[in-house]
């Protein structure tokens, strides 16, 4: 059994263990509502869930070796598109949703194009630069359609589903977690996939040594691109179901400050695996949760957090177990 | 002619780094460019490769003009390098080292690996082999899974030029390949080097141990300054008087 397995593994890297973090992800979602059926607590699971589908897609494009600042105006295109398409055009939540993405994916191909161009500070300048771009043009720009700085109010919830002779209704905080969860999970499943097939493998490697990529004949601004678009497409899902769930949309819940918080909550938690981004994003929301109470200072002491883990802790939180273990076998290996 | 450079020059801003640079690659020959420090050959190489371009003259592949193509692109046409600071993906295992540079001759496309067809996993299946089967050639198999970054010097150097091979490159340019090596070391890597000759492969090589140039090249070519002064057999070389003098200077007339 034991070479079987080795062979029908993906190159280099064992299966098991993106199964088993799936898995355990599937049952963490499916567990909470059992647990809980209060509001508050669905609302920031929810608020969790949608980030995690924010981060992870960041974290893919983090995986080539750039930090994308705009990642969040990708949301903000796919929540107005979706709004805009059922409130003004008329169609359905559900015919919206795969539009806004798309829609989302399609912009990605210029903005990417471009600012992929150039490397290091000066692509985080260019896409902090659009990110703020989009922004004005949500708060400023044809402000009967975008609702200007008082926000685009009026956006339905998701229409019902028939399903097998019944109604499936996504009014209660209940079905719109189960339908985030849902969202989520089909999304965790894609980027886990992709990780872990030879696109992640040379996603990654551009991280290490693009120069070295390059000379191996590896396209490194088409594996660049091809990250950025795929990120904003579900940065687009998450943004349709934010407009629909949130049923306001604000141009500055798609400013520069949601976007710091995806960094830091990449960040903390690691970008050189699939599943740090899972964890910095459930602690660090469940500790700002817990320190709702200090109002402002909270960003604070995010700031703080991040600095200790990039000196600690730079691959984040999800190698430190993997680490003092190599620490721990040096010591014993060292001891007389 | 495999690779055939016609005139190439490269300026930095005042200092003129290569010169007129005129020479060809017979294939199926190792071919060494040596020189004094300086001399630019590591220069030489980064043109031939696209990695920075040249001010003048052109390079030429089997009859195609690469010269203003993109490393990926001339990789792709069959010319792969290693770097003279031994370069890997550290983070990753030595065979997956060998699979990222092996992409070009299996290369799955996004939605084949996101359907994981069994089209798909064959083909990884292979991969995987072929990594495998070029590592046993290069004694690397044993430390497939180990590391890259934690791995000694010389097989590090092993390594990198695996990968150059898993590439399925005809010319393989190889900056400093004996560099840090002990002598049993070089011996190998010298028969290796001898082996990719019978197989048809066509090696290009900088190395300052010019033991070992001389045993094991067939055409030699010296820069210094940025200029072509010699080129011709080893035993030509080390009889030529111009490379005598720029490798130990002029004898002062009445010394």
């Amino acid at each position: 059994m034991e070479p079987s397995r080795g062979l029908s593994a993906p190159p280099g890297r064992a299966l098991g263990a993106p199964i088993a973090g799936l898995a355990l992800l599937a049952a963490g979602v499916v567990a909470l509502p059992q647990l809980t059926r209060d509001s508050y607590y669905l609302d920031v699971a929810t608020t969790i869930l949608m980030n995690l589908a924010l981060t992870m897609s960041l974290r893919l494009q983090v995986s080539t070796g750039q930090l994308n600042m705009a990642h969040i105006s990708f949301m903000g295109i796919g929540a107005y598109a979706s709004a805009l398409l059922v409130t003004r055009v008329g169609i359905s939540f559900w015919a919206a949703l795969p539009i806004a993405a798309v829609v989302a994916a399609l912009l990605a191909f210029p903005i990417g194009g471009l600012a992929l161009r150039v490397t290091g500070p000066y692509y985080f300048l260019i896409t902090f630069a659009f990110s703020e771009v989009v922004r004005l043009f949500f708060n400023n720009f044809f402000v009967d359609l975008f609702g200007g700085p008082s926000g685009l109010v009026g956006i339905p919830k998701p229409s019902a589903l028939p399903w097998f002779g019944r109604a499936l209704t996504f009014t209660t905080k209940l079905e719109l977690y189960t339908l985030m969860a849902a969202l989520l999970l089909v999304t965790a499943a894609v980027l886990v996939r992709l990780e872990h097939s030879r696109f992640g493998l040379v996603a990654s490697a551009i991280r290490q040594g693009d120069l070295l990529a390059e000379t191996l004949g590896v396209n490194v601004f088409r594996y660049k691109l091809t990250a950025y678009v795929v990120g904003s497409l579900v940065a687009g899902v998450a943004g349709a179901f934010f407009a629909h769930s949130h049923q306001v949309l604000h141009s500055s819940d798609f400013g520069l400050e949601p976007m710091v918080l995806l960094v830091v909550f990449t960040v903390i938690g690691g970008t050189g695996s699939v599943w740090g981004p899972v964890a910095g994003t459930v602690l660090m929301t469940i500790a700002g949760e817990l320190l709702r109470e200090l109002h402002h200072y909270e960003s604070l002491v995010f700031g703080v957090v991040l600095i200790l883990t990039m000196l600690w802790a730079p691959d984040g939180l999800v190698a430190l177990p993997g680490k003092l273990a190599r620490r721990r076998r040096v010591g014993v290996s060292l001891a007389p | 002619m495999p690779l055939e450079l016609r005139s190439v020059g490269r300026r930095f801003g005042g200092l003129q780094a290569v010169a007129d640079l005129s020479m060809t690659v017979a294939p199926s020959t190792i071919h060494g460019l040596i020189g004094p420090n300086g001399a630019g050959k590591s220069t030489v190489f980064n043109l031939i490769t696209g990695v920075i371009p040249l001010t003048s003259g052109a390079v030429f592949f089997k009859g195609e003009r690469i010269s203003g193509l993109r490393p990926a692109e001339i990789c792709r046409l069959g010319i792969a390098r290693t770097f003279q600071a031994t370069t890997l993906f550290r983070e990753y295992t030595v065979l997956q080292n060998v699979l990222v540079a092996a992409h070009l001759l299996s290369a799955p496309g996004l939605g084949s690996a996101l359907l994981w067809s069994s089209r798909y996993r064959e083909r990884e299946r292979r991969a995987r082999e072929r990594g495998l089967a070029l590592l046993q050639t290069l004694h690397l198999a044993g430390l497939a899974d180990q590391v890259a970054g934690t791995l000694p010097h010389r097989d590090q150097k092993a390594l990198a030029l695996a990968m150059v091979l898993a590439t399925g490159a005809e010319l393989v340019i190889l900056d400093e390949p004996m560099a840090g090596l002990a002598a049993q070391e070089k011996a190998e890597t010298t028969s290796v080097l001898q082996r990719l000759r019978e197989q048809g492969l066509t090696v290009l090589l900088v190395e300052h141990d010019m033991k070992a140039v001389m045993g094991v090249c067939d055409t030699v070519t010296v820069l210094d300054h940025g200029l072509r002064i010699a080129e011709g057999t080893p035993r030509e070389i080390q009889a030529n008087p111009a490379v005598i003098e720029a490798y130990l200077g002029v004898e002062e007339p009445g010394a």
